[in-house]
């Protein structure tokens, strides 16, 4: 079977700079859920830019679907993968919540007739239909961000890359997105690949596989399970461990299974009981 | 800022909503162009009742025109001065030093009063009942013809309606940078002219570095949205034209043949 995408002997450096990625392979299978996380100037979220042809590289070859990506076949893999970025307000643009959404369809060509349906599925998909004639400027950080998600789902991509989505949210609106993920993923399971850019430990271990990045090089490429006992090697690359996992190790216990607080709060409760 | 109604668009559901927005602009237009040649009461009163009826069928309140009309009332303070002033010829009404003010000086600053409150009112009708995202649409059909001379009116159109929803976001940006320079001890009201001046570089600075960066980010993401030229994409907001749009062009037919009857009178 293919991967959704599949990144071979990438090189790429900034204009004036040392190359950031040199020699650099990842593959992300069908259906996956992949965090990608990293410290900040690692380059993980000039990975994004580079698989959606953001940005041009020197050398190497990016596959999604079995396409390779080129200047031809930039809008055919631009269909297939959406992209959720970190500014709530740099990629809102439309006047209103429904046209944000509707901006892609236009993109694409969709008949008028056919948008308001597909508005609609899209936003209750994330939770915000009531919100469909509101303009940006009214909505919170987290509001922004699911209409972000879902003006990308409106467009029915196969694989969704977020790039720190969550980054500027306050708790609760980060709390929702993350949620709202995981419906996403447990409503389309393997036909929807998600690709998570970020550099928090506790989104990074809701998901299937973890790569870890530093100056451009694939440290750790594991389960969460795994990584998250390399607790100091961690560390040493700037990156924390999930609370839970701190607390673990405080309390003397080390069960991989209970990788976020909540699950571990849900754990240690039951053990009292 | 925030309670300037002149190019806000405020929600309702009159009469004027549910116009086509190209009617509305022709409409307006229209109206403004006879206004100019207004030049005796009963073409002024004529015009009065005409916007009178538009105000009506908005549905809004008056104090939100009221609103409208209260932060430029010192500019239409000051050309009644000019007007009273400078306009000379006979007869003199009263003579105050130098100055002396006239009959006909009186009866030019009371026209100039009501066509610039016609004028200003009109246009607020236009931008209260049509949200900007209409208006841009409104003026890229309008402008269609110009395509024929290769004027990008698409593109045009779109960089119109972004530009116009990152007014507040840019506004709010202001305000907060005004407010972080504040605290480092900056001051726009005290000091000589040239300080000032000097003052609004640390705001300027940061706001134009921070406006490109949201234009880079914007553009990566209108990218991956599937964007790649204004022109051929569909619309999600379909302009229409209706029974309402010929009711309304027939009105304006009626307001103009009648204004030209009372000018010719």
């Amino acid at each position: 079977m293919t991967d959704a995408i599949t990144i071979k002997k990438l090189t790429y450096a900034y204009p004036d700079q040392e190359a950031l990625f040199k020699d650099f392979n990842l593959s992300v299978a069908v259906g996956e859920w992949l965090a990608i996380v990293g410290h900040n100037g690692s380059g993980k979220s000039t990975l994004a830019k580079l698989i959606l042809g953001l940005l041009d590289f020197d050398e190497g070859q990016v596959t999604v679907f079995g396409q390779v990506l080129s200047e031809q076949s930039l809008s055919a893999i631009r269909r297939q993968v959406g992209m959720v970025f970190q500014n709530p307000d740099n990629q809102f643009v439309g006047a209103t919540v429904a046209d944000d959404v509707a901006f892609g369809l236009e993109n694409h060509q969709l008949p008028s007739i056919e948008m308001p349906a597909k508005i609609e599925r899209a936003l209750k998909q994330v939770g915000m239909a009531d919100f469909a004639d509101r303009e940006p400027h009214t909505l919170s950080g987290g509001q922004k961000q699911r209409v972000a998600m879902a003006s990308v789902l409106a467009l029915e991509p196969k694989v969704i890359i977020l790039d720190e989505a969550t980054a500027m949210l306050d708790p609760e609106g980060k709390q929702a997105l993350l949620q709202n993920l995981k419906e996403l993923k447990a409503r389309y399971q393997d036909e929807l690949t998600l690709i998570m850019i970020t550099h928090d430990m506790e989104e990074a271990a809701m998901a299937d596989r973890v790569a870890v990045i530093d100056d451009g090089r694939l440290v750790f490429d594991e389960k969460p399970e795994t990584l998250f006992l390399k607790g100091d090697r961690l560390r040493a690359l700037g990156l924390a461990q999930p609370f839970a996992m701190d607390l673990q190790k405080s309390l003397g216990i080390m069960n991989p299974s209970y990788l976020t607080t909540q699950e571990l709060a849900t754990w240690l409760s039951t053990l009292k009981a | 800022m925030n309670n300037l109604v002149i190019g806000q668009y405020v929600p309702g559901d009159g009469l004027l909503y549910r116009l086509d927005p190209r009617t509305k602009i022709l409409m307006t237009i229209v109206y403004v162009f006879l206004l100019v040649f207004a030049n005796d009461w009963q073409s002024y009163l004529w015009s009065a009742a005409f916007l009178l009826t538009a105000l009506l069928l908005t549905r809004q309140g008056l104090g939100l025109y009221w609103r409208g009309i209260k932060p430029i009332l010192w500019l239409i303070l000051f050309t009644v001065v000019l007007q009273l002033l400078f306009s000379g010829g006979t007869p003199v009404l009263f003579t105050f030093g130098p100055v002396k003010v006239t009959t006909p000086g009186l009866i030019n600053a009371v026209y100039v009063v009501v066509r610039f409150v016609l004028i200003v009112l009109m246009s607020t009708i236009l931008t209260i009942t049509t949200a900007p995202t209409a208006i841009a649409s409104a003026i890229e059909s309008l402008l269609k013809p110009l395509k024929f001379f290769r004027v990008p009116v698409a593109e045009l159109a779109l960089m119109l309606s972004i530009a116009l929803r990152f007014v507040p976001l840019l506004m709010a940006e202001t305000d907060k940078i005004m407010k972080a320079q504040k605290s480092r001890g900056m001051s726009l009201s005290t000091g000589s002219l040239i300080k000032r001046a000097k003052a609004v570089v640390p705001l300027l600075v940061p706001l134009f570095v921070g406006a490109l960066q949201r234009a880079l980010d914007l553009a990566n993401a209108m990218e991956v949205r599937g964007f790649e030229s204004a022109e051929g994409r569909t619309r999600y907001r379909e302009l229409s034209y209706g029974r309402d749009d010929t009711l309304a062009f027939f009105a304006t037919l009626i307001f103009a043949i009648g204004f030209v009857w009372l000018s010719i009178l």
